[in-house]
């Protein structure tokens, strides 16, 4: 055994010395899904239906897809409280667009804007050197008038461009293929690519990351834009699933982001998450909503659950730290 | 030293962390009026019998004896009623308070449920005079030089009626003049009757500030002596366990081209006028207590500071310090003194944190493989003889500093820099890992050919370390030493 282990050092292998001392950080996140659906299942006949977890997963996506920059924001240490407010505007803007000048132009319009917006805060936090959680949060209330601006505070129909949203290649809603599609890259970038690395070396320290040579500016800037494309492309989806674009329909998105995150066990000091972990958290919170409205409970309870959830995600992952530093 | 009451008696102190004994039955005891150096290298288990003397942790076996009465352990209100106190490397003060509401810090005199600010000034300048330093009580402690926060620390000891202070090694941060301020407090504190405890890797200092020098190696106490009856070379044998080399300067050579020529440059605050070369192959070291300009001309050479004026070529091309990022693509390195926050990454990986400047190297459209990574590693692992228990992917906050600072120094060596800038290269590193560091420094910079510039505040450093060195005070070059010229003794003339 003495053997074994000194070759595994000499080899440098990733062996199992690391992984029996650490709780692996998807483990819980595992037990806990598996927990919830099966109570949601006792509780409710609804809730184990190949048409509801297709309506989970469908939900989910809108999120989820926002979920995968912002994730590489907040590895970096940064945060993204704009997403909602920008998805309002971009469901805005695509549904009047859409209207007077067509599916092409509007999904232009949508990207651009996003685009624009996301310039917008990689300027103000790398170049002018704001802090990034007060920034977005400038921008999520300044975006939300904007949406209420462009249909005078009402909602606007869209007509004939349903497929975003509700198109059903191979039985399966498209949303949850764009969202799949862009989970998939967004691991690979974040594990195999030097960005990713950059990403988790800015996270776990600035300063060091500046001296090394690492263009972290430039990679902050990138990764703003990513996260306010991908907002407006979660707008663009949902108002497609609706058929209408909403001033209010991005509400609270930036705290079901967070929550799924962090959940997943991203830390908000930056260096630690990953997106297999943020894709759990967002299945635990999208489960959590779909199990409440299928039990009936009123969408206020929602709401308070949702909130009590973050603090939990943010308190576990303070004891998942505690409990490490004290076995390693 | 008439005084010879026993403040604390420590006996045959065991301590085992997981069933693994770090320490083997250990004697300390501290008298009044005494200083006691406690030497050792890392891991000796210098930090854990302090810990057992302050009370942060129970000893496994052993005796504590205080004015007659025996412990088996003391707990923190214990030792804080007995007026032992700690006196961290870290500063543990408030930056944005006052030098006098430091001094205080926490525990404020009040009247009435107010601050009584006159009773604090008056106890706070009372304090630093009878340590006989002169800072001003309303000065931000942030503004302060790390040496005068370290009184500041004191002071607040001695406010909490402290008998016996340990210092863990306080003179790590500090210049020449601090340290010797410093001393000059503790033989202050001496005459009073305090006693100390006082932790340290620099063995010059042991005959200067203590009475006692005790040495641990392995968790056993290998040599209790008076320190004037000590000479270093025991002290050395004494840690390391083996009759090492002395000081021997290190054979002198270099390149013939220029591999970086600074002329004229200063930035208009800290150095002045500054002009040398340094050829391929060879360590130039800039010599100068903290302070002096040494640090801030190679943050200066490297992007992170404004020059004012004065050129740089690199082989011969004109080089403009612009930032670190285009420093490292012209293959430039820097090894910063703050490791913790300029150096490591201290939650990534040993292999990310040693190829995180070749990334760009390693990178095949925009793909970084593992593999490179720990391959890196394993070379430089072997060349550098850094122990990580657990492999490439070992967080690197859990090694030692000398092997962290290893990992460093193996990351500009992977990048392939053509010049390397150092700046206290072994900080918080102890003995033993020194000496491989100097070993490794010299001999990568004569087989890649890779300039070598380093500012030190440690003149054993620069005799064991430089091909040349120059004399850096007061921002400007004082003196130039070249081969065997290169002397402590004449370091120390030249910078003061």
């Amino acid at each position: 055994m003495i053997k074994n282990r000194a070759k595994s050092v000499t080899a440098g292998t990733e062996d199992g010395a690391k992984k029996s001392r650490k709780i692996p950080e998807t483990a819980p996140l595992i037990a806990v899904l598996v927990l919830m659906m099966m109570y949601f299942s006792i509780a409710s006949e609804y809730f184990f239906q190949v048409e509801n977890f297709r309506n989970i997963l469908a939900n989910a996506a809108v999120t989820g897809i926002v979920c995968i920059p912002s994730t590489f924001l907040i590895i970096a240490g940064h945060i993204d409280l704009s997403v909602g407010s920008a998805a309002a505007v971009s469901g805005m803007m695509l549904a009047q667009v859409v209207n007077s000048q067509g599916v092409a132009l509007g999904m232009l319009a949508v990207l651009a804007f996003g685009l624009v917006f996301g310039c917008f805060n990689g300027f103000l936090v790398t170049v002018v050197g704001v802090n990034s959680l007060i920034t977005t949060l400038g921008g999520l209330g300044f975006l939300y008038g904007v949406a209420l601006l462009i249909g005078n505070g009402q909602t606007v129909g869209m007509n004939d461009f349903e497929w975003l949203g509700t198109a059903q290649p191979l039985k399966i809603p498209l949303p949850i293929i764009i969202f799949a599609v862009i989970a998939l890259l967004g691991a690979i970038t974040l594990r195999y690519t030097k960005f990713g690395r950059s990403i988790y070396a800015i996270g776990s320290n600035p300063n060091a990351a500046r001296v090394v040579g690492i263009r972290s500016n430039r990679i902050i800037f990138q990764t703003f834009i990513l996260s306010a494309v991908a907002s407006a492309l979660a707008g663009a989806v949902l108002t497609s699933q609706l058929s209408a674009g909403s001033p209010n329909s991005g509400l609270g998105l930036e705290l079901q982001v967070v929550t799924a995150i962090v959940l997943g066990g991203a830390s908000l000091a930056g260096g630690r998450g990953s997106i297999l972990g943020t894709v759990l958290g967002l299945l635990i919170v999208g489960i959590l909503n779909n199990g409440l409205i299928l039990m009936d409970v009123p969408t206020f309870w929602q709401r308070i659950a949702q909130g009590l959830m973050l603090i939990l995600a943010v308190s576990f992952d303070s004891i998942r730290a505690k409990l490490n530093s004290t076995r390693s | 030293m008439s005084n010879t009451t026993e403040l604390i008696r420590l006996e045959g102190i065991k301590k085992s962390y997981n069933s693994v004994e770090v320490l083997h039955g250990v004697d300390l005891s501290v008298n009044a009026g005494e200083v006691i150096a406690l030497l050792g290298e890392n891991g000796a288990g210098k930090s854990t019998l302090v810990k057992v003397l302050a009370g942060d942790i129970p000893p496994t076996e052993g005796v504590i004896k205080v004015n007659g009465a025996e412990f088996s352990r003391l707990d923190v209100f214990q030792a804080r009623e007995l007026g032992i106190r700690m006196i961290f490397q870290e500063l543990n003060d408030a930056p944005a308070l006052t030098v006098a509401e430091n001094i205080f810090l926490g525990q404020w005199p009040t009247s009435g449920g107010k601050i009584a600010w006159k009773e604090l000034k008056a106890k706070a300048k009372e304090v630093l005079d009878r340590l006989e330093v002169d800072i001003p009580l309303d000065a931000e402690a942030g503004s302060l030089r790390v040496g005068e926060r370290q009184l500041l620390e004191i002071a607040r000891a001695l406010i909490q009626n402290a008998k016996i202070l340990v210092l863990d090694e306080p003179s790590a941060a500090l210049s020449n003049i601090e340290v010797e301020r410093l001393f000059k407090v503790m033989d202050q504190l001496k005459a009073q009757g305090v006693g100390m405890v006082y932790i340290t890797h620099r063995l010059d200092e042991v005959n200067r500030v203590a009475d006692r020098v005790q040495v641990l190696r392995d968790g056993n106490s290998v040599l209790n002596e008076v320190a004037q009856e000590v000479s270093r070379e025991e002290l050395v044998t004494a840690m390391l366990g083996h009759a090492t080399a002395q000081n021997v300067r290190p054979v002198v050579s270099k390149g013939d081209t220029r591999a970086l020529v600074v002329n004229n440059l200063s930035d208009g605050q800290v150095f002045n006028d500054i002009s040398f070369d340094v050829h391929q192959g060879e360590v130039l070291c800039l010599f100068g207590k903290i302070g002096s300009g040494t640090s801030e001309i190679l943050e200066s050479i490297f992007g992170l500071r404004p020059l004012k004026s004065g050129e740089i070529s690199m082989y011969g091309e004109k080089f403009t310090p612009k930032s670190p990022q285009d420093s490292t693509s012209k293959k430039v390195g820097y090894l910063p003194a703050d490791r913790q926050r300029l150096g490591s990454f201290a939650i990534r990986s040993v292999a990310q944190n040693l190829a995180v400047s070749s990334w760009d190297r390693m990178a095949k459209f925009g793909f970084v493989k593992s593999a490179d990574e720990e391959k890196a590693y394993g070379t430089w692992q072997e060349a550098l003889s850094i122990s990580s228990r657990r492999g490439p992917s070992q967080e690197i906050s859990t090694l030692s500093g000398g092997n962290q600072q290893k990992v460093l120094l193996g990351r500009w060596f992977e990048a392939k820099v053509n010049v390397l800038l150092l700046v206290e290269p072994t900080r918080g590193v102890d003995v033993g890992a020194r000496r491989d560091i100097y070993e490794i420094i010299r001999k990568q910079a004569k087989e890649s050919n890779m300039a070598v510039l380093v500012a030190t505040s440690d003149y054993e450093e620069v005799v064991l370390l430089a091909d040349r060195a120059l004399v850096i005070s007061r921002g400007a070059i004082s003196a130039e030493f070249t081969d065997d010229l290169v002397q402590a003794s004449k370091l120390i003339e030249a910078s003061s």
